[in-house]
């Protein structure tokens, strides 16, 4: 790969979210230069506000089966590649009414064609594991979902990456891309640490700005069809459980009770928006939150509100997509622009969900060491990270 | 952040950059909605005031630990404190006894290096006691409570004039895992680290970091707890001497 | 670590390391006050950081008396005239003020001091504001008694 005068050619990754912290990791092990940037802490964009699900994709079965095989087998890698990182208590689907019931066949269904492992509960069974549930529930399916630190988890990817070698830079802006004749090589930045503007100068630049994508993209003069789609989570005081809860239907809006500590979060809601910085936290989503949650665990209604937020998926579809965010899938997707819009040294890794960052990572990883001539392997789905606070090594 | 603005308000933010002389002060009038968080007011400023302004961030809702700042002087978590709860002008500043990375955002490198290796952080759960547990499952575990923000070490007053103390988070943390053992960790290994003068001993009773700890840590009580067992360990060593050197010399 | 990186290219790279130089210029240590005057502070603090600098205070106090009481002491060197001028003034309000002064350095000082010890043995340190102000409360009503005491001219 290297020797001689060639020296080992250089990946700048725009975003320091999971997706770039991953794909930091997997080009670092193979041996690329990497520098990545991000403009504030790690995780701060949408990857550190998400509940913090590690999904088992049971969520997925019965309408996405791709995103749900992706999710299972990340969901199993994830635990052996980062142990200590989980709440390992696994999850409850959990169905109230008729029309859950309804669903109930389908969703096993899903389930075993996408190879998640499911328990068909009797509510009295239910109600042991988890004494908070609605008292009048008709069923409980256990899956393997587990709780994860939304920035702790990811971070174990940045100080892997840093301690091989990889330079992680916070505080970094990307003010533009460097464009000429076709071919990104580059970017101007500004350091906030030192308040000075500067140039990086790299073979290939990668976007992994998430719900940013569109605008990062705009600076190499390309689109790309992200839709920022945002959804409110609300954290109230007390662990009201210690499995995930879920509901037992077609994706909806506060279906998803994550324990977090002494907390209990619900989530989500979705509507999209065009600039992912201004979110916007609607009080009807918030309430929408405790009146979902109180459904699966009374409790939600009266427990005290800590926190609420906002955060924007990173949806993949084309610009007439559907209104709400639901419809779009939540898959990934790799884009090379030299293949798609004929401008050479930029790609863009963009959509998926924080369970999937280290496959995404594979699958961009790939596409970027076959632009560079680089047949190294994968070597993320052995290796074992280190520890978070690796990540704050002086 | 609700979509209305109820009223402005000025924010008085600390500023920094490696480079510069000295701090300085910069204020901000910020139109904030009546459930307004300082995280929100602070982003505000940095999307319509000052681009360069720094921010640390991550998750929104007190379980990352990463956005403490000192509002008013008193150390808070800036994404669940609310404006409303202060009047008049609004003071933001870094956490104190931490070197300052940019504006009002501190290098975490000391902190964390305070820390006893290794640093497991999931615990047994013991929430919903009468919950009971599925057959293939050893327990229930969830995160220690502490989220590593640094709130305890900036009001600490033996660490404001003391960079060497380790701090409350350490000791908290070395003692939770005394009470839980758990695997990998060493017993003795981890009483010797905090029977160092810049460990248990250095503490002086402030309280002041189970006071600012925004996680129920009480880290001041796990520090008295620690000080009980390394005397209790110590009593036990001078009543061994006089057997253990015995044995020595016979092998 | 630096094994797996390329090598330097300096005109790709240079932007990278003009950061990195940059990050590590100096930086001030965030600090609510410079130096020991913190250990003075009391703004928007709690009964811990007042035992906290109670202690600090009357601490320093009981060192610069013990120099005093020395001074004092080697009065007597001078034979019982300097010794008796020496009283004349040790018995004037201004001085049996200090006196008293001297009794509330040594109260607040030994029963905050008896406070951490207490704590410190896993007596109440759940409670320790309460043990707080009990034992102020104990040497508030001890040191009226010793300022009447010192005032009312018993001998």
């Amino acid at each position: 790969m290297s020797g001689g005068v060639d020296t080992a050619p250089h990946v700048l990754i725009v975003g320091g979210g999971g997706t770039g912290g991953a794909l930091a990791h997997d080009l670092t092990l193979r041996g690329v230069r990497v520098t990545l940037v991000e403009r504030g802490e790690f995780t701060s964009g949408t990857t550190g506000r998400h509940h913090g699900l590690l999904h088992s994709g049971a969520r997925y079965a019965v309408n996405d089966e791709e995103s749900a095989i992706e999710c299972i087998e990340e969901n199993m890698l994830l635990r052996r590649i980062a142990p200590g990182s989980f709440e390992e208590n696994d999850g409850l689907f959990v169905g109230i009414t008729d029309e859950d019931m309804a669903y109930l066949p389908s969703f096993l269904e899903g389930c075993e064609r996408t190879g998640i492992p499911t328990q068909v509960l009797e509510p009295a069974e239910a109600l042991r594991l988890e004494p908070n549930l609605n008292p009048d529930l008709k069923v409980a399916v256990r899956v393997p979902d587990a709780t994860m630190d939304a920035m702790r988890m990811p971070l174990r990817f940045f100080a892997t990456a840093r301690a091989n070698g990889a330079d992680l830079l916070n505080w970094v802006d990307v003010l533009d891309l460097d464009l000429g004749g076709g071919v990104v090589s580059g970017a101007h930045v500004r350091d906030l640490i030192t308040g000075k503007q500067t140039r990086i100068g790299a073979d290939i630049v990668v976007n992994a700005t998430g719900p940013w994508s569109e605008q990062v993209a705009r600076m190499a003069g390309v689109d790309v069809p992200i839709r920022p789609s945002p959804g409110v989570m609300l954290a109230v005081r007390g662990r009201l459980t210690n499995m995930v809860i879920n509901r037992l239907h077609a994706s909806g809006d506060g279906d998803i009770i994550v324990p977090q500590r002494a907390l209990s979060v619900i989530g989500t809601s979705s509507w999209v928006v065009s600039d992912p910085d201004d979110l916007g936290v609607p009080a009807d989503h918030v309430q929408r939150m405790v009146d979902e949650g109180s459904i699966l665990v009374p409790a939600v209604r009266e427990a005290p509100s800590r926190s609420a937020w906002s955060a924007a998926r990173p949806l993949i579809g084309s610009r007439d997509d559907a209104d709400s965010g639901r419809e779009l899938s939540r898959t990934f997707k790799t884009i090379d622009h030299a293949v798609d819009d004929r401008v050479e040294g930029f790609v863009t890794i963009t959509g998926g969900k924080g369970t999937t960052l280290r496959g995404m990572a594979e699958v961009c990883a790939d596409a970027v060491c076959r632009k560079l001539g680089i047949d190294t392997p994968c070597a993320t789905r052995q290796t074992v990270l280190l520890p978070h606070t690796a990540a704050y090594a002086a | 952040m609700t979509t209305e603005t109820t009223s402005t308000r000025r924010l008085r933010v600390h500023r920094f950059k490696r480079g510069d002389d000295a701090p300085h002060v910069e204020e901000f009038d910020v139109p904030m909605g009546e459930d307004a968080t300082v995280l929100e007011a602070l982003r505000w400023i940095q999307l319509h005031g000052d681009p360069s302004l720094g921010l640390r961030h991550s998750c929104f809702h007190a379980s990352c630990g990463t956005c403490g700042v000192r509002v008013n002087g008193r150390e808070r978590l800036a994404c669940v404190t609310k404006i409303a709860d202060f009047s008049g002008t609004i003071t933001v500043d870094p956490i104190a006894n931490l070197p300052v990375l940019l504006d009002v955002v501190v290098d975490m490198a000391t902190f964390f290096a305070h820390y006893p290796d290794p640093h497991p952080i999931v615990r047994e759960s013991g929430f919903l006691p009468e919950a009971a547990v599925a057959d293939d499952l050893d327990g229930h575990e969830r995160y220690e409570d502490c989220i590593e923000c640094g709130l305890c070490l900036s009001a600490c007053p033996v660490a404001a004039t003391d960079d060497s103390y380790v701090g409350p988070a350490a000791l908290a943390y070395a003692q939770r895992l005394l009470e839980e053992p758990r695997d990998g960790v060493d017993r003795n290994a981890l009483l010797d680290w905090a029977d160092q003068d810049a460990g248990a001993w250095r503490c002086h009773a402030a309280f002041e970091c189970t006071e600012a700890c925004p996680s129920d840590v009480r880290p001041a009580q796990r520090i008295m707890s620690l000080r009980k067992e390394l005397r209790h360990r110590r009593s036990e060593q001078g009543r061994e001497v006089p057997e253990q050197a015995a044995g020595e010399e016979a092998t | 670590m630096s094994e797996t990186r390329a090598p330097f290219d300096r005109e790709r790279d240079a932007g990278v390391e003009e950061i990195l130089r940059g990050r590590r210029q100096p930086a001030p240590v965030s600090r609510k006050l410079p130096g020991p005057i913190a250990w003075f502070d009391l703004r928007s603090r709690n009964t811990g950081h007042l035992a906290f600098s109670l202690n600090r205070v009357t601490g320093l106090g009981l060192v610069a008396y013990l120099y005093l009481h020395l001074a004092v002491l080697s009065q007597l060197l001078g034979g019982e005239d300097a010794w008796n001028d020496f009283l004349e003034v040790a018995t004037t309000p201004l001085f049996l003020g200090l006196d008293v002064l001297l009794v509330f350095g040594l109260l607040a000082h030994g029963l905050n001091g008896t406070r951490v010890a207490l704590v410190g043995s896993g007596f109440v340190p759940n409670r320790q504001k309460a043990l707080f102000w009990s034992l102020m409360a104990f040497g508030a009503i001890v040191l009226v008694y010793s300022a009447l005491h010192i005032f009312g001219g018993e001998a």
